[in-house]
């Protein structure tokens, strides 16, 4: 054994792993795409910090030389963020956990409780989530009007949980499925209620798909534009995305102050995922293999 | 603790009724297992009696009362289940101290019976870990102990060895066995092995096919079964089929060999008959008896089994020596066991 030890190790420290070609190729188009993808986001934070002299002056992707931190304070009396930031806010706030409870307690009925049109209440609401919210815009409006609730929270927040229930439903709908059903039964039997199930047993293992839901709803909520462009047309109703008109003038656009208001606009989605992100990953990937 | 009685349960999915008319009395403090083949329907009977399936026709009553309409929760039963169901997120202790907790006893109640039915179960240093970090044999002891904290009136097993190795399936047998001597609690239990049910059961019910085949203990049915299906479920290896006439004292097979029987049959003794002999019951040898042809030899350490083909049928022998068998060779089998059974070829019902 002592004699044969040594020659095994020379032989292996000669053979190099081969490089699989198919990873390489998946490595180069990675890298292609995180490029596209990081190319605007650079562009916005180099903007966002020039004055607009060196904007005209320079070429986009230069770092800038002079910080023009007041491209920030500037954006925000602007854009009238101190008014649009709080309208997002509440929107978000309200709806994004609102949303997400409905969509959990309707998944966990149709997954668990034996329904008379259980299945047919599920392609009612995937159907939902295929109609493209365009062709709905006018109807809503009239909709909204009809009530009363244009120019307010209510009048927004509505509309958006009837839009993001579905797709929530179905995700969730889905991963409730693939929980064993003995451990609602063996809950059942140990006494529990459907809602004692549904928030001791089925809500903290399914924490991840709720993260990852949370993240993907707040991201979009936040940045929603066409309806709340239909819906809010007060300006002080007004959400971040509909105040970041105000930089398009009709004569000129002041694009350090514009981009300025974008980062801003972007950073609390940016943070929500930062906190979620973990679970996020962990969300995405349970479908996959049990955990 | 309480009775159980079912009579005349039927449970249909759809047009296919896989519950056919079952009546059992289980008796308090029994240890009742049903037993039979997959599709047999003893898993959805004994859903039924958890209230987790909901019955077509018939009668349950646990305890004297009738609990057809009842949900799980109020038939104060306990359920382990194959795949044992703990709550992932929860720790052990808080996994047997669920049921307490919704029930709305005390946190220092629910610590005092979660102590005891702990220390029964072993699980003591356990109580801190999740269900993730226990072995398969931990996780079974905690769905027991989730079931004894709540001292209900009827236990409920679903095949609750079947995910677990041979060993530690052998070492948890003798554990449910002195659980169930020790707390005297009616226990209904599923199995498809018949050594489970052979070994640990009060009394036995065979299921096939949505209906019950016979209901006894362990040795009635495993002495005197009542038809072929049992016969041949109970044992292992299992009961040896051969078929033939009776002639004189001897049973004479199609190809003209014979083999001396102990006992004949009372009725039935004229045309084609099935006798069953285990196959501890032969001698192999090389001088008297039926010839047969060796198939296979298996040596187990213990004994050997013997696969010979007589015939054209195929037969186990259980061998106590080491014998040595080339495949191919002609050996003479004959009966050795004072006790053969007789069965109807037809019918398959057991001829006395």
């Amino acid at each position: 054994m002592t004699t044969v030890a040594p020659r095994i190790q020379e032989e292996t420290l000669q053979i190099k792993p081969r490089r699989d070609p198919f990873l390489i190729i998946l490595w180069i188009v990675l890298v292609t795409f995180a490029l596209v993808w990081i190319a605007p986001v650079v562009l916005i934070a180099f903007t966002a910090l020039k004055s607009n002299a060196e904007i005209m002056a320079t070429s986009a992707f230069t770092p800038p030389e002079a910080i023009a931190w007041n491209n920030f304070s500037g954006a925000w009396s602007r854009g009238n963020f101190e008014t649009t930031f709080r309208n997002s806010a509440i929107i978000t706030v309200i709806k994004v956990p609102l949303g997400l409870m409905f969509s959990a307690m309707a998944a966990y009925a149709l997954a668990r409780i034996r329904l008379r049109f259980g299945k047919l209440l599920l392609l009612f609401f995937l159907f939902g989530a295929m109609i493209p919210f365009q062709v709905m815009l006018a109807p809503i409006f009239t909709l909204v009007n009809g009530f009363g609730l244009i120019d307010t929270y209510p009048g927004v927040i509505l509309p958006y949980l009837a839009f993001g229930v579905p797709y929530q439903v179905f995700i969730l709908h889905g991963f409730f499925k693939a929980v064993p059903k003995e451990l609602s039964e063996a809950a059942l039997i140990d006494g529990a209620s459907h809602v004692t199930v549904f928030r001791r047993i089925f809500l903290p293992i399914s924490l991840p798909v709720l993260a990852a839901l949370l993240i993907l709803d707040f991201v979009s909520t936040w940045n929603e534009f066409a309806m709340a462009l239909v819906l809010l047309q007060d300006r002080h109703m007004w959400t971040l995305p509909l105040g970041l008109m105000s930089f398009q003038g009709q004569f000129s656009t002041d694009y350090g102050q514009l981009n300025a208001a974008i980062a801003m606009t972007v950073f609390p989605a940016v943070l929500v995922y930062m906190i979620f992100q973990r679970y996020f990953v962990s969300g995405l990937t349970s479908g996959a293999v049990k955990g | 603790m309480a009775t159980v009685h079912v009579s005349d349960l039927r449970k249909s999915f759809g047009a296919v009724e896989v519950v056919k008319g079952v009546s059992i009395d289980i008796r308090d403090g029994e240890f009742l297992i049903l037993v039979g083949p997959s599709g047999c329907g003893k898993s959805t009977l004994l859903r039924m009696i958890a209230g987790l399936e909901d019955i077509s026709a018939g009668r349950i009553d646990i305890g004297g009362r009738v609990v057809n309409t009842l949900s799980p929760k109020e038939r104060n039963i306990a359920m382990v289940f194959q795949n044992y169901a703990l709550y992932p997120q929860m720790t052990v202790a808080q996994n047997m101290g669920f049921s307490l907790e919704i029930s709305g006893l005390k946190k220092a109640e629910i610590d005092k019976k979660v102590a005891a039915a702990s220390e029964i179960l072993g699980l003591n240093p356990l109580l801190q870990r999740k269900p993730s970090q226990l072995s398969g044999g931990q996780r079974q002891r905690v769905a027991m102990g989730r079931a004894i904290v709540r001292d209900p009136d009827v236990f409920l097993f679903d095949e609750p060895l079947s995910n677990l190795d041979a060993k530690l399936r052998v070492q948890m047998r003798a554990e449910i066995k002195a659980l169930h001597q020790r707390l005297g609690s009616t226990i209904v239990y599923v199995t498809h092995d018949q050594v489970e049910a052979m070994t640990m059961a009060d009394r036995i019910v065979v299921l096939r096919g949505g209906c019950v085949e016979q209901i006894g203990t362990p040795l009635e049915l495993y002495d005197h079964p009542e038809n072929m299906f049992v016969a041949g479920f109970l044992g292992s290896p299992s009961m040896n089929f051969l078929r033939g006439k009776i002639e004189g004292q001897s049973l004479l097979l199609p190809d003209g060999e014979r083999l001396l029987l102990p006992s004949l049959p009372k009725t039935g003794g004229g045309g084609d008959i099935v006798v069953g002999i285990r196959p501890q019951g032969f001698a192999v040898g090389t001088q008297d008896g039926a010839r047969a042809s060796i198939k296979v030899v298996e040596p187990t350490g213990a004994d050997t089994h013997v696969l010979a083909e007589i015939d054209g049928t195929e037969i186990t022998c259980v061998v106590n020596d080491r014998v040595e068998f080339a495949p191919g060779q002609e050996i003479r089998l004959s009966i050795t066991s004072a006790k053969v059974h007789f069965f109807d070829p037809v019918s398959e019902v057991r001829l006395d």
